[in-house]
């Protein structure tokens, strides 16, 4: 589903390259559920980006449902965005002028559906995540729990073929981070490939498979000595504290 | 590409200041606009009107003379000599006495009537007097019937009322007082009980006056076969030869002042050659469409310049769900379209209301300055400027907020 091979990504200015991710190879399958963790910096955000084609890459190679995409324009980047990725994003990225119903409406939109098959996806992808009954309802009016509930919903609402999920709990709390989190695992269950970043141990553990990222590579997390170093780093941070 | 109509109205009902405010700056700017380009039309139109006179060799001597206390016999004499003094000057080709000519800016008028005791008058006329050689000197184009023979001129003094019993009509009183029919050997009345004969018919020939209210009358006019021996002045249409215009304007009141000296003819603007008499009495419609084209263009770049603020900020404001929709799916054309649509929606609402003020602009104009009702046209062209300036000023920051990277998304406000 999802397979980068000796991926790089560099951002470079005129005295200084900075690689983002390095030798970077990463192989998901169809309808697993894989949690990419790392320290902050590591790269997990960037090799998100790149695997929901919001951003290009520097070298490598990288095939999504078998596409490659390197070479794809922007507007065949933006069709495999709509059709094959859902986002689930931290910030939520509920759009605030729209209704929820509109919300929702946004992707199906692009994708150039008629009205009535986008209503009854709407309405479905709204039950899905038992908000059916606030579609009028504006994001500023819903808790931060149902906004990331509305933008699970748009995220299904096309029914791609991968769930992107940013840190989707990260601005939660417990309670509502462990609804969400029940919620994908749910989705899972039904066949949906999904790839989470996050920083919570918790939630990785939930996956079916954890990633690590260290300096913008992918490590083996019982052999590289750069994730003990990190280790001993976070202890010695919590024990300060 | 999808036009996202009801989304973007939703999301306007959320940003109701701004919206307001540029669709009633739009609203304001087409009532305007649009009553300014009928004005400078009706205006440039009235630039352009023919007078009937060959304008290129024709200048008007304005003569007043020195001793007012001569009697009619004596002006007549006056002038019958200066008309001679004129014609002979190698330079000159013709001339005639007058009480006016066209495009002075105002004169003598008459309302004309078919009967004699006819209360409501048929319609309004401008009133020439000339003698037999006045067609020839301005040029006019005689379409039918005859010119002034030499005895059927008559002179008449200050205060006289003599109604000749022939006379010249343009083309436009001909038709307006015989519809349909030949006017020729028909008569009318236009001061007092004795009719007039139409001998002649020429086409066109302007009326003294340019003012707005006569222009339903502007090419109604008579000449009768007048001397106007007024004993303040009068004054002699000249007809140069051709080429010998400025040599004619300089050796004719050297000629007169030669003939008699007892005349004053102002240095500054007793001589007028006929392009000065044109510039001169579209003074005001040269200003006025000078006025109104740069409150148009002035109105138009504010507005313009609200749109492109407007939508530059709203771009700023939405850089994130901008980001968001391209990582949604959005094409860069569907960000486009969306900003260009939305301008639309926003300039349509303002050219609705502004069509609503241009009408009652315009219906105001008419009773308060009798103005004429404004031609569909007119709405349309500034309908269609509206929308295409709203398009334009809108594309530079919809083109900016198109290419905004769906990373975008990702990143924190």
């Amino acid at each position: 589903m999802l397979k980068m091979t000796h991926l790089s990504k560099v951002y470079r200015t005129e005295v200084v390259e900075t690689y983002a991710l390095r030798d970077f190879n990463i192989d998901v399958k169809e309808g697993e559920f894989v949690a990419v963790t790392g320290p902050s910096g590591s790269g997990k955000t960037t090799f998100l980006t790149i695997a929901g084609l919001l951003e290009t890459f520097t070298g490598g190679t990288y095939h999504l449902d078998n596409i490659e995409v390197s070479q794809l324009d922007d507007n065949a980047r933006s069709k495999i965005r709509n059709e094959k990725i859902g986002f689930i994003f931290q910030a939520f990225n509920l759009i605030p002028d729209l209704n929820v119903f509109d919300n929702v409406e946004v992707p199906l939109r692009y994708r150039g559906m008629k009205a009535p098959e986008r209503k009854e996806r709407i309405m479905g992808a709204l039950e899905r995540v038992g908000l059916a009954s606030r579609a009028k309802h504006y994001p500023a009016e819903l808790s931060g729990g149902q906004q990331q509930r509305v933008a699970i919903a748009r995220a299904l609402a096309g029914s791609p073929r991968l769930l992107l999920a940013d840190e989707p709990t990260g601005n939660l709390d417990t309670q509502m981070a462990r609804g969400v989190m029940e919620l994908l695992e749910e989705i899972h269950r039904e066949g949906a490939t999904i790839v989470m970043v996050t920083h919570d141990p918790e939630l990785a553990a939930r996956a079916q498979r954890n990633v690590h990222i260290i300096d913008g590579q992918v490590v083996d997390l019982a052999e590289d000595p750069r994730f003990h170093a990190h280790v001993v780093e976070a202890r010695q941070g919590q024990g300060r504290s | 590409m999808d036009i996202q109509i009801r989304p973007i109205l939703v999301a306007l009902r959320r940003h109701k200041a701004g919206t307001l405010l540029i669709a009633l700056q739009i609203a304001l700017t087409l009532a305007i606009v649009c009553n300014a380009f009928f004005i400078i039309h009706q205006r440039l139109a009235n630039l352009s009107q023919a007078s009937g006179v060959d304008e290129g060799d024709v200048f008007v001597i304005a003569n007043y003379w020195a001793d007012v206390n001569r009697s009619t016999e004596q002006v007549d004499a006056q002038v019958r000599a200066d008309l001679i003094a004129l014609r002979q000057l190698p330079a000159v080709l013709d001339t005639t006495p007058a009480s006016g000519y066209p495009l002075r800016g105002g004169g003598w008028d008459n309302f004309v009537t078919m009967t004699p005791d006819q209360v409501k008058p048929t319609t309004d006329a401008a009133v020439y007097t000339g003698d037999e050689h006045f067609i020839d000197t301005l040029g006019l184009n005689l379409v039918a019937g005859r010119n002034f023979r030499p005895d059927e001129v008559t002179a008449m003094g200050t205060q006289q009322a003599i109604t000749p019993s022939t006379a010249i009509v343009s083309k436009a009183l001909a038709e307006r007082l015989f519809p349909g029919g030949n006017a020729l050997g028909k008569s009318f009345y236009a001061m007092g009980t004795t009719p007039s004969t139409i001998i002649g018919i020429v086409d066109p020939l302007h009326r003294q006056g340019v003012d707005s209210w006569s222009n339903s009358y502007a090419g109604q006019a008579l000449i009768w076969p007048l001397r106007a021996d007024d004993s303040k002045g009068i004054y002699y249409i000249v007809r140069a030869r051709p080429g010998q215009l400025a040599a004619a304007m300089r050796d004719a009141p050297k000629a007169l002042y030669a003939q008699n000296r007892m005349r004053i003819i102002d240095p500054k603007d007793g001589i007028q050659s006929y392009a000065e008499i044109r510039h001169r009495v579209y003074d005001s419609d040269r200003g006025m469409v000078i006025l109104m084209s740069v409150i148009s263009v002035v109105l138009l770049a504010i507005t313009a310049a609200g749109i492109v603020g407007l939508t530059s900020f709203w771009v700023g404001q939405r850089r994130k769900q901008i980001g968001v929709r391209r990582a949604l799916g959005a094409r860069q054309r569907d960000i486009l379209s969306y900003f260009l649509t939305e301008n639309l929606l926003i300039t349509g609402g303002g050219v609705l209301l502004g069509l609503l003020l241009a009408i009652g602009t315009n219906l105001w104009l008419m009773l308060r300055f009798a103005s004429q009702p404004m031609p569909m046209v007119y709405l349309v062209v500034g309908v269609l400027l509206l929308l295409l300036l709203g398009q334009g000023a809108v594309f530079a920051p919809a083109l900016r907020a198109s290419r905004v990277p769906p990373v975008e998304a990702t990143r924190s406000v």
